[in-house]
């Protein structure tokens, strides 16, 4: 008995976990090939984009320019939640689907390694692997719309778009959608979670949730409700689409009200799952 | 108090129930086998210890504490199915990573220490994916060493090791109990292996423990028998299968008697009947043979 009494059970607190988790995460970012091929991808489709569309066609015409001005491939000219042309798409949106992917692929390791078991026999609190995840994956779309953004403006200006901007509403949009990668790396550490056993099908997931794909048939309920265009901007799709260049900082305040609310929601909810679930 | 405790643990996985009115002691300093057929709910009861499965009833109790307990959870080390390492990592850096996760403060020098009780420092540097499985398997273990923990659980942690290895990890579970606070669960269908090391012995069947004993209590229960080798093996075992109401031969080509009787006896019988016995011994049957002379008393 007296052995027993020399035992000490004591976890660490709270911002100790959390610190020790993030450590992992983000060693982990930054060690594996994966980050850095994602943060090319992202700097690379744009680029791709905006010099394809300058490209002449198999008659040797040129083609009509998608865009007419290079901040046009960062964000759409004005909220377009339903989308009519490729150009009205291929904006910093896109960071969005490449990221998820990305969420997918870092959290499907922690399955198949084992390594979360390890941690959750260690780290009865869930919150902590929910948090780290969406931290960690939130930075790394925010390092992807910074890279997209200088293949964009690279791509741009080397197929000789205008530049010409209203800059306070381009820098808002640019935040703006940095910010939206809060919301969005919580949705996808949620859908992981969900999807553990199935890493293709998390993937898909990933992309079809980060297409926005969903928005369209929520438009189409919003019109027949006679509702305005601007509440779908409490999804993130929507507030992703809002982040424009015709923003304001009212736009701003709505992408870090939307973001942190369905990050906060996705954290509460994912954490629920994975306490009443198995860990394979 | 015990370092485990379950009581009347069940859990279902659909219609199947993996694990159904489980009861298991597991005392401090204890390294307890846990053995069981294939599917027989060790892995799945393993998995509930350390918090990996929510139960579906009943009660485990960890130095105390409910199994939910943060406290007592930081101090259970853990390797089932895989490591937990990441393959592009060395084995240096995951082991750190797992440091920093249990934020173990002077993290190299216990990695150092770590590596250094499963024999792997030399290895530190090695790619995981590059290792061997039996290296994989070591560094399973110095992952679930990591942190001072207080209660193990190891799911066949002897799968692929070799001689030498499997010599290391007996070394080491001796070395982590010897101060009599500090429990072991072990899972392994190399029983030979596990006789060697363990104190205590739970079997499970069908999701229920059947049988839950000291390696003493093991000793007592495993019946002796005469060993006999001659030069006539097929009459001599039908003289004995007459006289005797078990005789059986073994894998090594020797007939082995189980009855209450001596090997002078035997001898004295078999030269009666004109039959010259070569070698003989008395034994015991061990840990793998009282097992399945269990599980066929159970079918």
């Amino acid at each position: 008995m007296d052995a027993n009494k020399e035992l000490k059970f004591e976890s660490p607190s709270f911002s100790k976990r959390l610190k020790g988790m993030l450590g992992v995460d983000f060693y982990r970012l930054f060690h594996t090939p994966m980050f850095y091929i994602f943060l090319a991808i992202a700097a690379i489709i744009p680029a791709m984009v905006s010099a394809m569309t300058m490209m002449p066609d198999q008659n040797g015409n040129t083609m009509e320019p998608l865009y007419s001005n290079v901040w046009q491939i960062i964000a759409a000219s004005e909220p377009l939640y339903v989308i009519n042309t490729i150009a009205d798409y291929a904006n910093m949106n896109m960071v969005f689907i490449f990221g998820g992917i990305m969420v997918s692929i870092f959290i499907g390791h922690d399955y198949r390694s084992g390594y979360v078991k390890q941690l959750f026999t260690t780290h009865a609190k869930k919150q902590d692997y929910m948090m780290s995840k969406s931290i960690v994956c939130a930075f790394a779309m925010m390092c992807m719309c910074i890279t997209y953004l200088l293949g964009g403006v690279a791509g741009g200006v080397l197929a000789g778009y205008s530049l010409e901007v209203n800059a306070s509403s381009l820098v808002i949009a640019i935040l703006g959608k940095i910010i939206m990668s809060i919301g969005w790396a919580s949705l996808y550490t949620f859908l992981n979670v969900i999807l553990r056993r199935y890493f293709g099908v998390s993937i898909a997931a990933s992309f079809f949730f980060g297409t926005g794909i969903l928005i369209i048939g929520v438009a189409a309920v919003v019109e027949n409700l006679s509702l305005p265009a601007s509440f779908l901007n409490i999804f993130l799709y929507g507030s992703s689409v809002n982040a424009c260049l015709v923003s304001n900082i009212g736009t701003l305040f709505v992408c870090i009200v939307v973001s942190v609310a369905w990050a906060v929601i996705y954290n509460v909810l994912g954490t629920k799952i994975l306490s009443k679930s198995d860990v394979y | 108090m015990n370092a485990v405790e379950i009581r009347n643990l069940s859990k279902n996985f659909g219609s199947k129930q993996a694990v159904c009115g489980l009861n298991m002691t597991v005392p401090m300093g204890a390294i307890y086998g846990f053995i069981g057929e294939n599917g027989s709910g060790k892995s799945t009861t393993e998995k509930m210890i350390c918090g990996l499965i929510p139960t579906g009833g009943g009660s485990i109790k960890l130095y105390g504490k409910d199994y939910t307990d943060g406290d007592v959870r930081a101090k259970v080390g853990v390797l089932i199915e895989a490591p937990g390492c990441f393959k592009g990592l060395s084995v240096w850096d995951n082991m750190m990573l797992q440091a920093t996760n249990l934020n173990i403060p002077d993290a190299e020098k216990e990695v150092v220490k770590v590596l250094k009780m499963v024999r792997m420092e030399g290895a530190a540097g090695n790619k995981f994916k590059n290792c061997s499985l039996g290296m994989k398997q070591r560094v399973g273990i110095a992952m679930a060493l990591l942190g001072n923990p207080t209660l193990l659980v190891l799911d066949e942690p002897l799968n692929g090791l070799d001689a030498d290895g499997m010599r290391i990890m007996r070394e080491v579970f001796t070395d982590i109990v010897k101060d009599g606070k500090r429990s072991i669960v072990v899972s392994s269908h190399l029983l030979g292996e596990l006789q060697k090391v363990a104190t205590h012995y739970g079997i499970i069947r069908h999701g229920k423990m059947i049988k839950e004993m000291t390696a003493d209590e093991l000793d007592t229960s495993c019946r002796t028998y005469v060993a006999i080798q001659t030069a006539d093996m097929n009459r001599a075992k039908s003289l004995l299968g007459c006289k005797y109401s078990r005789v059986e031969e073994d894998e090594a080509g020797y007939i082995r008697v189980y009855d209450m009787t001596t090997p002078e006896e035997i001898v004295a019988y078999l030269y009666e009947n004109g039959i010259c016995v070569t070698e003989i011994m008395t034994d015991k049957i061990g840990l793998e043979e009282y097992y399945i002379d269990l599980m066929k008393e159970g079918n």
